[in-house]
Parts: C-alpha cells; structure tokens; sequence
C-alpha cells in the first residue's frame, strides 16, 4: 500500500538518503531503525512531506504524495513526534479533535469520538476530556498523542521515536498498548525508533537503516538470526546472542577446549600423575592426530591396571559423548541425567573439540545474556 | 473640578491603545511569517520610541494640524514598540515540538497562526499590550499642546495660574488612571499565563 521508489535526499550537497526503494503492506509494523544521522527520520517524514524529497517518489495506495495537496494529505495519516507535542492551550478534548474540527465534523460527533478513543487507553472521559496537557503525566500526554494521530482514523500512522523521552515502565506499557491498537485496528504504522529492543518488540519487519541505505528489512526473528552485514550484527549486540541462547547456541558454543589429554601409549603412572597434577579422575585419550580414542578414569587403573602397563587397555569407550554441531541443550541434558563429570565434543570427523562441564555452561549463559565475559 | 477633562484623557488612550494593538499586532504577525522584515520593522518602532514623545506630537502637528488625531496618532507611533516586540517573540517562542505537531496534524499555515500560534503567544502579547496602556496615559499629557486637552490640559493650566488644586488634581487622576488599568491587565494576565500552564512573569 506504501511504495518508496529510488527516494533521495540531501542536505547541502550530502546525500541523506539513497535511492531508497521500500514496499509496506497495509495493517503491517515496519520499524525503521538504525544509528543516529542514518536517515530514518528523513525517510518518514518524506511520507508526509514535512521534508520534501530531491528525487524518486512515494506512493500511497498508487498514488504519489506529490500529486495531492500536503495539508489534506498530512491530515490523512497519523503522526506522533518524540516530543509530544500537545496544543497546551486547549484541552485533551480538543487536541484530541483537532483534526476532526479541521474537517469540519460537527460538535456532537467530534465529542462522541473522543470518547470512542479515550475508551480505547482506558482513559476516563469525564475525569480526562477538559484538562490541559500541562496538568498529565509523560505517559498519559503522549497516550493523547497517539490519540490525536487516530482521530480520524487514518490507515497510515508515522511515529517518530514517540516513547523515547518516557521512563522505561511507562514506555513499555505504551509500547504494549500500541501494538496491541495497531493489531485491534489494523493500521499500517512506520515507526522510527533507534532502540533495537523497542523495534524487536513492536515490528511485524525491522528495516536497518545505515548512512542513508536500507542494509536489510526482515521480521525480527531473521533479522537477529542472520544479521545482512557486520554493523547490524554490531548494532544489535547482546540480542542476538540472546536469541542464539534460546535455540540455536550448540556444543561448540559452551564447551571448553582446554582440558587435560593422554596418548594410548603412556603407561598407568604417568596417567596418574597427570590426573593429580591437574586434579581430576579422568583423562580424555586422544591419538597423535587427535582422532578421539574414549577416556581413562582413575578408579579404572586403581582397580584393573597394573604399573608400566600402557592405559590402552583401560579405555572405556561409553564416556557420554556429542558432535559439536549438536544442541546444546542435549549435552546439558545428559550432564543432568547421567549425573556425568561432563561430556565429550567431537567433530564430526570424530576428532576431540572439546569438552562440556557444568562451569562451561554456565560461563557461556553469562557471557550470552551480559556480553561478552 | 474638570472631571470632563478625565474622561477625555480616557477617551483618548483607549482609542490610542485601539489603533496601537491592531497595527501594533499586525506588524508583529508580519515581522514573524517574514523573517527578512523582522529586523527593519523592529528598528524603525524602536526609533520611533527614542524619539521625545513631545517631538513626535510637534513633528505630526506641523503635518496634521492641531487636534485629538494628532494625539492619538502620537501616542499610537510612541507604544507601537512593547506590542510588536512581544508579538514577535511570543510568536517565535512557541516550541518547535508544538509548531511541527501542527503542521504534521495538516493545519494550513493561516490555521496554525490563529489556532496555535497566536493563542499561544496572546499573554506575552497581552504584556505588551499592558506596558503600552501604561505609557499612553503619560503620552497624553503632552497632547495638550497640540490641541488634543486632556489631563495634561489641566495640570498646564494649573502651572499657569499657579493652582496647586489643579495640579494636584491633573497629577492624582493621572496615577488613579494608570495604577486601575496597570491592575485589571494584570489580573487578567495572570489568569492568561496561568490558562496556558506557564509561569507568570515578574
């Protein structure tokens, strides 16, 4: 229902925005979001003709913006700013109408749909219709924002990074309370917001924005899955370590490659040695090409070995053992299940990765949820 | 008493302060939607102000005659400054989160000067219009010596036939006048701020 067509800009010679060609369906969330001086904001408000574009074109439902008139057009999609920005001299009721009163609707139904909309954020009429901005909380101002952008119900809204300036409990109740008008009236919404955890909340499709290009527009899920470029995955940071976390983190990813190894060839006392010197009862054996043979515990020498005897003969070959492409959860669940020391990683050409202990799983969950440790 | 002679000096400001508003404003307006005329528009009231208001009233006497136009036109030319000043900044000072909602909600540039802009910046306006009030009801003594009369009729006639009576009267209704007017604007000014969620100004 939006089409941007090879849209540019520049401010005095340097190009804002790019060539950029984006298509939004109707009732969808598209979030634009990127670095500070990306564009974003530029490109929203070309929609709208608030900044007039240089080249390209921009179509609503077929039809360029720069064919119709920018007032009745203006007044035909939503639009909620950052800082608000409520008339203070008139009441909530009449900022709440002040688009309609514009298109000249009469008194009784302007007064019946500011109802209508006050019901929608469980805000009381009576209590609410005749103050004025200045006596409302952040939250409830910029609920009266969104409020006024739905007035007479456009199907497009633009938002510019509208809960930015709200504390963070009352900017997660709006943006909850957003996304669920948005679904209840199947508006389409462009959203620009430089905070990754705001457009992984609110978008059906996050388009990445970066000096002026569209980098990558996707859902969020693919989006933190397989970032397009380097700077995305850079910009999202922890989250998409997070998500990696939550299904697609596996053996390689939490296991430790420092560990202690023995050759088949070296006899039972050496063994033991190894073992009190870096206090553990077991060692892993490996080949000179580091092919995966099993492990050699200590109660196995205590019990069947015999000193100068080679631990060849000692190899249990059942130790619990993953691939490195396999779960993570897999490993976790047989450390818990057969109450094992931990758990071996190979590669899939059976050579040693690595193994898997209850500390390496929990270092890799700490460095997952906070950054890198 | 010359009590006719306090009525013809309110007569006088009132329709002064009339002319004085209505121009005083416009220029304001024009000073705002174009900023290329804001800097003359502003520099010639603020010469007119610097100018001896008795010169003024000699300098349009020598054009108009002696009369009551005289005077008022004076006195308009003299308080022209404090209305355009502040209409002006009043104006610009709306905030620019205010001005971009407006224009993003599709108001016409006419729409939003009438809605939002000019009731936005009415009690800086009205500001001016109180120290304008004020200063015309001291202009208009001077009015007397271009045949406008007035109080200033009386207090010149009280130094001529040395009556301190006279004098003291001119002088008292004079204050009376401009400590009412100075108190009901106000009144008024302070409800206007106050409607509008702002700090009254000291």
């Amino acid at each position: 229902m939006i089409e941007y067509r090879n849209v540019t800009k520049s401010y005095g010679g340097s190009p804002v925005v790019k060539e950029i060609c984006l298509t939004i369906e109707k009732g969808e969330f598209v979030v634009l979001v990127g670095p500070s001086g990306c564009g974003k904001t530029t490109t929203l408000k070309m929609l709208n003709r608030l900044i007039p574009m240089d080249g390209g074109d921009i179509l609503i439902n077929g039809k360029s913006v720069k064919e119709q008139n920018p007032e009745i057009l203006r007044r035909n999609i939503g639009y909620v700013i950052q800082q608000i920005g409520l008339f203070p001299n008139m009441t909530v009721e009449q900022n709440i109408t002040v688009v309609p009163r514009m298109m000249k609707w009469d008194k009784e139904r302007r007064r019946k749909r500011a109802r209508e909309l006050m019901e929608l954020v469980d805000m009381d009429y009576d209590t609410y219709a005749n103050k004025y901005p200045s006596e409302l909380s952040g939250g409830q101002q910029q609920r009266i924002g969104v409020l006024r952008a739905l007035a007479v119900d456009p199907p497009v809204i633009l938002m510019d990074e509208p809960f930015s300036a709200l504390d963070p409990i009352t900017r997660d109740s709006l943006q909850d309370e957003i996304k669920r008008l948005q679904k209840q009236l199947n508006k389409t919404v462009i959203f620009v917001t430089h905070d990754m955890n705001e457009a992984i909340k609110l978008a059906d499709r996050i388009v990445f924005m970066y000096d002026g290009k569209i980098l990558q527009a996707a859902p969020p899920e693919e989006m933190l899955r397989s970032p397009a470029d380097g700077i995305i995955r850079e910009f999202m940071g922890k989250h998409v370590q997070k998500i990696r976390m939550e299904d697609e983190l596996n053996c390689s990813d939490i296991m430790r490659t420092r560990i202690a190894t023995i050759s088949p060839q070296r006899k039972t006392l050496e063994c033991v040695e190894l073992m009190s010197q870096y206090e553990v009862n077991s060692l892993v054996v490996v080949d000179d090409n580091k092919n995966y043979l099993g492990i050699v515990t200590i109660e196995d020498i205590r019990d069947h070995g015999e000193a100068g005897q080679p631990v060849e003969a000692l190899i249990r070959t059942d130790a619990p053992c993953v691939g490195t492409g396999q779960h993570a959860r897999d490993a976790f669940r047989i450390l818990v299940e057969k109450k094992a020391d931990y758990v071996v990683v190979v590669t899939p050409e059976n050579r040693l990765a690595g193994i898997v202990t209850k500390s390496s799983i929990s270092k890799a969950m700490a460095s997952a949820l906070w950054g890198e440790g | 008493m010359p009590w006719n002679r306090v009525w013809e000096h309110c007569t006088l400001i009132l329709t002064a302060l009339g002319f004085i508003i209505v121009i005083g404003m416009l220029l304001g307006i024009i000073s705002y939607l174009y900023p290329r005329l804001r800097k003359p528009i502003l520099t010639v009231v603020d010469i007119l102000q610097t100018i001896p208001s008795l010169a003024t009233l000699g300098i349009i006497m020598i054009l108009m005659g002696g009369n009551q136009k005289t005077v008022i036109t004076g006195i308009v030319l003299y308080s022209l400054l404090p209305i355009v000043r502040n209409t002006n900044t009043g104006l610009n000072s709306v905030s620019p989160a205010v001005k971009e909602a407006a224009k993003g909600m599709g108001m016409t540039r006419a729409y939003q000067l009438f809605h939002i802009d000019l009731p936005l910046a009415f009690p800086l306006i009205f500001t001016g219009i109180r120290i304008a009030a004020v200063t015309s009801i001291s202009v208009a003594v001077f009015g007397t010596f271009v045949g406008g009369g007035g109080l200033g009729a009386v207090i010149y006639q009280g130094i001529r036939v040395s009556s301190m009576k006279l004098i003291l009267f001119g002088t008292a209704a004079l204050m009376v006048m401009a400590l009412v007017i100075d108190g009901i604007m106000g009144l008024i000014e302070r409800r206007l701020y106050r409607r509008i969620g702002l700090q009254v100004p000291d």
